[in-house]
């Protein structure tokens, strides 16, 4: 039972971050109709930007986070205008931009790699204390506040798309963009906040999981695949399936390699992948995108 | 006086093929105009140049409203200036609820506070989309989606209004529902120039009408007589 409880918090720990990037794949992918394979590399940019805030520049933790929100919000924002938005305009085919997505990640990860480290930096602790107690088994307080965090961050990304006009004007566009720029939205901007946005959260899904995993150049590109698997699982373009997808992937993988072998787990998680794709291509949310295409 | 809505010299290509051969154009405040023709004509990549709609490298010539050059201005500024297009087909947003919908064509005002009493406004113009508010548009009927389209592009309060086939694809008695409702919004004095393939509706409804063909305007004039030409007879009002 102890150890349910301690793979459990784990896994919705790590399925959180998986969220996260889930939900930046399937924004990008209601608003423009494209893959990007940047997002895991996003966030290895997050997590040491975050780094550079929280543990060489000494600034609160808080003030880090939304510093690494901003900047990483800008990158996303400005891969939309300077690199797809380019390409789009030359009227290349849809795969010519997704290689351009491969091409930004890895120019991410050994830009991160020039400018940082090559090494694992440890990312410091946000607590005074080691471990809590929850339900009478001892957690490390990092990964409560990972999974209250993606909680916090997935709540409020659901009020920002139904509740507020830019939000809507945003699930406009990407149902009808034409539509939406004869009802005077600026469909290009909303798009490029979108990559804003995709980047945002990613980023500080590396200041969540940096307290548990350590910050290397390589830390997102694993997430983000994995991510990518739980925003096919969820239905991929559905921001909540990303939401569930991502959760339950990261929840499964954990008991995996709890209960059986630490080292099927990835073995499990792309499996499971690609039962999805044969048995459900739709996802748990039943998303007709992938059938669209 | 200076037309709301003028074209000069309209030309407009996709790519080497020119589909708009040279068309001039004018709709002067308050006036109703309609423009008819057989498919493929030009008649609605003329809209959608006028609205911004359309890839601005393929537009040659002067597109004037309101006195300012607007050709190759990019669709939302456009509508900005209140030069509104209810689309063809409708595009209603599908997986948004009627009033959301709305709301969407509401974007651009800065005055929130009267947009409650518009959408009441348009209620009360089609009672209908009230009783269905909180539906999905995707789950409306045809006629019921021309009319969250009308709705939409009216709630951003526009100068003049672009419809793009407005009876396409509707029951004749949502047809005349329809041509009612912008025959009233025409009289609180919204310009309007709609594309409509069912002449007789289109002259009937209409002051003034130019007759497309190929690409190019083949007849101009007021509808009642165009609706005696012997050709605009044989070619467009079946005999």
């Amino acid at each position: 039972m102890r150890m349910l409880i301690q793979l459990i918090i784990t896994g919705l720990a790590l399925g959180g971050v998986y969220s996260l990037i889930s939900m930046g794949y399937s924004l990008i992918y209601k608003a423009s109709g494209l893959m990007t394979f940047a997002q895991g590399d996003i966030l290895t940019v997050g997590a040491f930007l975050g780094l550079t805030f929280y543990r060489f520049l000494k600034l609160p933790y808080i003030v880090a986070l939304l510093l690494t929100m901003a900047v990483a919000f800008i990158i996303g924002f400005l891969l939309e205008k300077g690199v797809i938005r380019k390409l789009l305009n030359k009227n290349v085919n849809a795969i010519y931009i997704v290689l351009a997505t491969i091409a930004v990640s890895y120019i991410f990860q050994n830009g991160a790699q020039a400018i940082w480290s090559s090494k694992v930096e440890y990312f410091p602790s946000v607590f005074s204390t080691d471990s809590v107690a929850v339900l009478g088994v001892n957690v490390q307080p990092e990964s409560l506040l990972c999974i209250g965090a993606s909680m916090i961050c997935m709540i409020l990304l659901h009020f920002f798309m139904t509740k507020t006009r830019i939000g809507t004007s945003m699930r406009a566009a990407a149902m009808d963009s034409m539509a939406a720029e004869s009802c005077g939205i600026n469909v290009s901007l909303n798009t490029g906040i979108t990559w804003g946005i995709a980047a945002g959260i990613a980023a500080i899904g590396g200041i969540f999981i940096g307290p548990m995993y350590g910050v290397y150049v390589t830390l997102g590109s694993k997430l983000g695949t994995k991510g990518f698997a739980g925003a096919v699982m969820g239905g991929y373009g559905n921001m909540y399936g990303a939401m569930v997808g991502g959760l339950l992937l990261g929840l499964l993988e954990t008991l995996v390699a709890g209960y059986i072998s630490s080292e099927l787990r990835n073995l499990f998680a792309y499996i499971i992948l690609i039962i999805f794709l044969f048995v459900k291509p739709t996802g748990i949310f039943n998303e007709q995108a992938i059938q669209d295409v | 006086m200076a037309p709301l809505l003028e074209l000069q010299d309209f030309h407009y290509y996709y790519g080497n093929i020119h589909t708009v051969k040279g068309i001039n154009m004018k709709v002067d405040e308050g006036e109703m105009v309609t423009i008819i023709g057989a498919n493929g004509a030009g008649k609605t990549t003329t809209l959608q140049a006028i609205s911004g709609l359309k890839e601005a490298k393929g537009i040659r010539g002067k597109i004037l409203f309101n006195g300012k050059e607007i050709q190759g201005l990019s669709g939302h500024r456009i509508a900005a200036m209140g030069l509104c297009q209810v689309l063809e087909g409708r595009h209603v947003f599908s997986k948004l609820t009627v009033e959301e919908n709305l709301m969407t064509g509401a974007y651009l005002r800065k005055d929130t506070k009267n947009i409650k009493d518009d959408l009441k406004d348009i209620y009360r113009r089609f009672p209908r989309l009230e009783e269905r508010r909180t539906q999905l548009a995707g789950t409306l009927s045809g006629g019921e989606q021309q009319m969250l389209a009308i709705g939409r592009a009216l709630i951003n309060k526009p100068k003049m209004m672009l419809l793009d086939e407005p009876s396409l694809g509707l029951a004749p008695v949502i047809i005349k529902e329809v041509f009612k409702a912008i025959r009233e919004i025409n009289k609180e004095g919204v310009t309007v120039l709609f594309v409509e393939q069912n002449s007789k509706i289109a002259l009937n409804t209409a002051n003034r009408g130019y007759v497309m063909q190929v690409g190019e305007v083949a007849m101009e004039g007021y509808c009642k007589d165009l609706l005696e030409d012997e050709e605009v007879k044989k070619a467009y009002l079946g005999g």
